[in-house]
């Protein structure tokens, strides 16, 4: 139900969008009408190019989106166990934050060239700090009275980490993961309309140029729809696997 | 047996705890009564070595001791079995055996071992919480209220369980309620800010006229008046 309930205003501004082609107070070279767009899409995926762009994008996220929950949780863990570290790496951290990923891009092409390591690099720039900082905010969620716990049981420290302290921080680890993959995704398409030789952004782009709107228009529905159903299988798969053990979960 | 001798705390520059020294009875429930505030609770975390004391000696390992808090502390995103395991070593071959074995001791069904904590009732909860400090085959068993919470039923049901399962080792049960203390204290330890004042054992209150007497005894102890006589 909340699915059809999603799709209501989608489906109302495609009808708004067919009234106005068909009224011809838009004109189509600037904005095509549905079915003129629909053909390109058809057109595109059977000659195998919009097929070829998704994978391209899809590798570059699969790549940079696993270095940077890899990195994330790793500096996450690190900072916790040693507050002296967290302290000293605050400062650069802040920077870094704050200086958005693509200002980085004509350095990182200059440094790494116009292949997909740059755009991972954008990736792992714009996906690192909220997976980073929701697992290390998590770490800190374990309420007292089960620290208390853990010690009357006189557990391992492994036990303790693996039963209490990671339990504790998946809602908020979640929540970071699933921000930091809008964030990567839209990062990379915008890195991808900066410098790259494929993906989604780069086949917009090519499309402005050859001035089909059109094609820009499929370009831009694929990278949304695609956003959507990664995220809406991300929320789904968690609800499924950790529903039982952390309610919470369902309301991602 | 002596379970604390000359323990001194404070805390902020308030002392809480002025020289107690406690003794439990070997076998049974020896039950700390006294107001809130005046130092009970402190007592049974120093003892289970959850605080530290400013002057004194805990005279048993805490590592030996198992502690029933007066919430039942489960944790939400373990299942029941889970949270019971938490108490054996990480490798227990025999973990299935000892953990249908105890939940006997508190009359839990094992079907109960695959629910989240909050499917649970809270006289189940803490019947758990009660397992969950058995499975660790304490030396001796600190209670903190661990039944203020349940209602009349309830509790009267889990004081009889923990009857039957602290016949064989000395368990310190902390309280505010002089009719649970009389009920299952082989012994009553009165303690009035951070003193124990006085120490009946149950002889002194095993028949009607003589708790009475004891009754009213703990009460002047306490500076309390007596409303029900």
């Amino acid at each position: 139900m909340r699915f059809f309930h999603a799709l209501i205003i989608p489906l109302a501004l495609l009808a708004i969008w067919q009234a106005a082609s068909l009224s011809g107070t838009v004109s189509p070279y600037l904005l095509p009408a549905p079915e003129q767009v629909l053909r390109s899409g058809i057109t595109l995926v059977q000659s195998g190019v919009l097929g070829r762009h998704v994978a391209a994008s899809l590798s570059r996220i699969a790549v940079g989106f696993s270095l940077s929950i890899a990195l994330g949780f790793l500096c996450a863990g690190v900072l916790f166990r040693w507050p002296l570290l967290d302290k000293l790496l605050s400062g650069p951290f802040s920077f870094l934050r704050m200086t958005p990923p693509l200002a980085l891009t004509p350095l990182l092409i200059l440094w790494l060239g116009i292949e997909d390591a740059t755009q991972i690099a954008i990736i792992l720039l714009a996906s690192f700090f909220p997976i980073y900082l929701n697992t290390r905010t998590g770490l800190g969620c374990l309420d007292s009275s089960f620290r208390e716990l853990a010690a009357s049981l006189h557990l391992s420290r492994t036990r303790r980490v693996l039963c209490f302290l990671i339990p504790a921080a998946i809602p908020s680890i979640l929540t970071g993961l699933r921000l930091s993959f809008g964030y990567s995704w839209r990062a990379l398409i915008a890195a991808e309309l900066i410098a790259a030789g494929s993906g989604l952004g780069y086949m917009i782009m090519d499309a402005e140029q050859m001035q089909r709107a059109d094609e820009v228009i499929v370009g831009i529905l694929v990278i949304g729809v695609l956003g959507w159903l990664l995220d809406a299988l991300f929320t789904r798969l968690a609800s499924a696997l950790l529903a039982r053990r952390f309610p919470e979960v369902k309301e991602l | 047996m002596r379970l604390l001798e000359g323990i001194e705390k404070s805390f902020d520059g308030r002392s809480v705890l002025r020289g107690v020294t406690l003794d439990l009875v070997p076998h049974g429930v020896t039950c700390l009564l006294g107001a809130s505030g005046c130092g009970k609770s402190t007592i049974l975390r120093i003892a289970a070595g959850l605080e530290r004391a400013d002057a004194g000696h805990v005279l048993t390992d805490p590592a030996l001791s198992a502690i029933v808090f007066q919430d039942p502390r489960l944790l939400p995103w373990l299942t029941v079995e889970e949270n019971l395991r938490l108490a054996l070593p990480a490798f227990c071959p025999d973990a299935p055996d000892r953990i249908k074995s105890v939940l006997d001791m508190v009359q839990l069904s094992p079907r109960l071992l695959r629910s989240m904590p909050r499917e649970l009732s809270g006289g189940m909860a803490q019947r758990v919480g009660v397992a969950r400090a058995l499975l660790r085959t304490p030396d001796i068993l600190l209670m903190d209220e661990p039944f203020a919470a349940l209602d009349a039923i309830t509790r009267s049901k889990l004081q009889d369980m923990l009857l039957s399962v602290t016949g064989d080792r000395p368990c310190l049960f902390v309280t505010h309620d002089i009719h649970e203390a009389f009920r299952l204290a082989r012994c009553i330890c009165v303690m009035d800010r951070g003193v124990i004042t006085e120490a009946f054992p149950s002889e002194d209150f095993s028949e009607p006229d003589r708790r009475a007497a004891v009754r009213r005894l703990i009460l002047r102890h306490l500076n309390l008046k007596e409303l029900d006589p």
